[in-house]
């Protein structure tokens, strides 16, 4: 931290909690303009990222600003308005001058994780900030302190060594963990369930107090991945066990109540002694795969997800509908359906829903096999096979070895990048320009992190 | 004239462009807003709110999910209002009525069968159950006998109060 930044340190008044370490994060120059953002690179010019340099493509509703990106449309003797939707995957050029590490999307807004040797310069955010969930706040002269972020700012954290690097990002309905290779898991936003992992305090304001909250090892354990729902937050160790903690009125903690809680703890019931590599979860239903291929899940079943008779399943339990499909290597659960992956590449989708099987909306208890000529596998292209699945609040989206982007579910403010606003039935591939490694589905928009075709 | 309590749940609050929308809403289809406030619910609020459903399984992330934030309550008025403003609303569970209604507010703004954006009263008995718990100054036979003369047409004070 150089001494210009030293300056502009400003501790806040901190409600103090016992046994929570609350880190003040300092305030910094409002820059609306995206240009003097890049120009923090080397001797002022851009610091243009090299050969590995990654594309982030953007898409869906675009009126909170967690696109990063705003057009007027409108001729010039009516009044311009801003764009409401963008229907097409439209490229940010922020990845041009920066390396993506990782990106999130939240309940309108986005996170983007960047490797960059300035410590200041390691996470943007951008969209809704009425929680502090990008963490950049800044009052001004005049007026009220924004509530809306158009474009992507810098999100300084309180890194004790400069060389800290980011590894994962995860965003909630409101809020934000950021997870460190050298300094645990940062966490800002919205605490009203205990998601962030430090004390609830009655009545709360998020809006104008903002800091951040470190989580460093869990039992001992170093944490290696972090999953956020809507209003919960779930983080994985070394050794594959699970931490939870936040909302559990539907008992998405997976900790045996239907309380809030606020301090991370162990996961029980079944997944108690597994090693777990893959957590998944949108809204409020969580699931999990360990290193063996089984599939186990929590929260909420209302549709049939989990269990066809229990509503709300507190303690973890193993699917036994998802048994008999092979080795499961990835899941994705969304608001009411849920798909799954197996290592020979093909998808099942179960739930209530849109679940890509046909031309109206139906309820699923058994996994149902999706068509892999669906995913682009013919006879032409017969080594097509899906690598990875994300989900959305009920949209899906599934990526294959070849670098395309398939999606389905509700598409009501194009976010599933079609082009259009009409419902998606069955997986469509997404025209991205570029060989698509991540795609995260926020409620009501999609980030996708790609590389170009020519390296 | 009738009037309904809408209550813009904590999830809303906090989403402005969502808000907006649902404000806009409102104020298209000439409801006037009566009384608004802002105010985090406290305990005893929301359990004499939702003193109905108690005891089945949702209660419990009813309340909590009440309490976790500021929400806001506003009165509304209009000819058949109640029925008017829960057609609006769309079905309580926001899973279903996404693909049965998608152009109701809780079709295109909730998130989940919880956040399911707003509150609609049910009955002419339960609106004014809910506004004596809110507003408990406010006299609603008074407000309809003061207010039935001075605008009979609806439409007229919401376009002027734009």
């Amino acid at each position: 931290m150089n001494s210009w930044l030293r300056s502009l340190l400003k501790p806040h008044n901190i409600p103090c909690q016992s046994n929570s370490k609350v880190i003040s994060v300092f305030h910094h120059p409002y820059t609306t303009q995206v240009n003097k953002i890049f120009e923090d690179g080397d001797e002022g010019k851009p610091n243009v990222a090299s050969k590995d340099s990654r594309r982030i493509y953007v898409f869906g509703l675009a009126e909170h600003g967690a696109l990063g990106h705003t057009t007027k449309v409108g001729n010039e003797r009516r009044r311009q308005v801003p764009r409401k939707c963008f229907k097409y995957p439209t490229r940010l050029h922020f990845g041009h001058y920066y390396q993506i590490k990782d990106i999130a999307c939240g309940y309108g807004f986005t996170l983007v994780a960047t490797k960059h040797k300035d410590p200041n310069l390691r996470l943007f955010g951008c969209g809704i900030n009425s929680d502090s969930q990008i963490g950049y706040h800044d009052l001004r002269k005049k007026g009220s302190p924004l509530e809306l972020i158009m474009s992507l700012v810098r999100i300084p954290l309180p890194f004790k060594h400069p060389n800290t690097q980011i590894i994962r990002i995860a965003a909630g309905r409101a809020h934000t963990i950021v997870l460190t290779d050298q300094e645990g898991a940062f966490t800002f936003g919205n605490n009203s369930f205990g998601q962030c992992g430090r004390g609830i305090v009655e009545g709360e304001e998020y809006h104008k107090k903002w800091y951040c909250h470190r989580i460093g090892k869990l039992d001992g354990e170093e944490i290696v991945d972090v999953v956020c729902g809507q209003d919960h937050s779930l983080f994985l160790t070394a050794s594959g066990s699970v931490y939870s903690s936040g909302w559990s009125a539907d008992g998405q903690t997976g900790l045996g109540h239907f309380n809030n809680q606020d301090t991370p703890s162990r996961v029980k019931g079944d997944v108690e002694g597994e090693n777990i590599v893959r957590l998944s979860c949108a809204v409020d239903c969580v699931l999990a795969v360990n290193d063996k291929g089984d599939v186990f899940g929590w929260g909420n079943s209302e549709y049939g997800q989990i269990s066809d008779r229990e509503m709300q399943i507190s303690v973890p339990r193993i699917l036994s509908q998802c048994v008999d499909k092979g080795r499961i290597v990835d899941v994705a659960s969304g608001g009411s359906a849920c798909i799954m992956l197996n290592e020979e590449g093909s998808v099942y989708s179960w739930g209530y829903g849109i679940l890509g099987q046909g031309p109206k909306v139906s309820r699923n208890l058994t996994p149902t096999l999706i068509p892999s000529t669906l995913f682009g596998k013919h006879q032409f292209n017969p080594d097509s096979r899906v690598t990875s699945l994300t989900s959305g609040v009920s949209g899906f989206g599934a990526v294959t070895n070849q670098g395309a982007l398939y999606m389905w579910g509700k598409n009501n403010f194009a976010q599933l990048g079609l082009g259009n606003q009409t419902d998606q039935y069955f997986p469509l591939k997404v025209s991205v320009g570029a060989d698509v490694h991540k795609v995260c589905c926020g409620v009501d928009h999609t980030v996708v992190l790609s590389r170009h075709f020519v390296t | 004239m009738e009037l309904t309590l809408c209550i813009i749940k904590p999830h809303v609050v906090t989403a402005p462009h969502t808000l907006k929308a649902i404000k806009d809403i409102i104020i298209l289809n000439n409801f006037h807003i009566v009384d608004s406030l802002i105010t985090a619910m406290t305990k005893d609020q929301v359990e004499v709110f939702y003193n109905e459903h108690k005891g089945k399984f949702f209660y419990n992330r009813l309340v909590t999910q009440m309490r976790s934030g500021p929400s806001e309550i506003n009165i509304l008025a209009r000819e058949d209002a109640i029925r008017k403003w829960r057609e609006l609303l769309g079905p309580t569970k926001v899973y279903t009525s996404r693909f049965s209604h998608p152009d109701t507010i809780r079709g295109m703004y909730g998130i989940s069968d919880t956040r399911n954006a707003a509150h609609g009263s049910d009955s002419p008995e339960s609106a004014a159950r809910e506004i004596s718990i809110f507003f408990p100054h406010f006299s609603i036979t008074k407000w309809l006998r003061d207010n039935e003369l001075i605008s009979p047409v609806p439409g007229r004070n919401a376009r002027a109060n734009r």
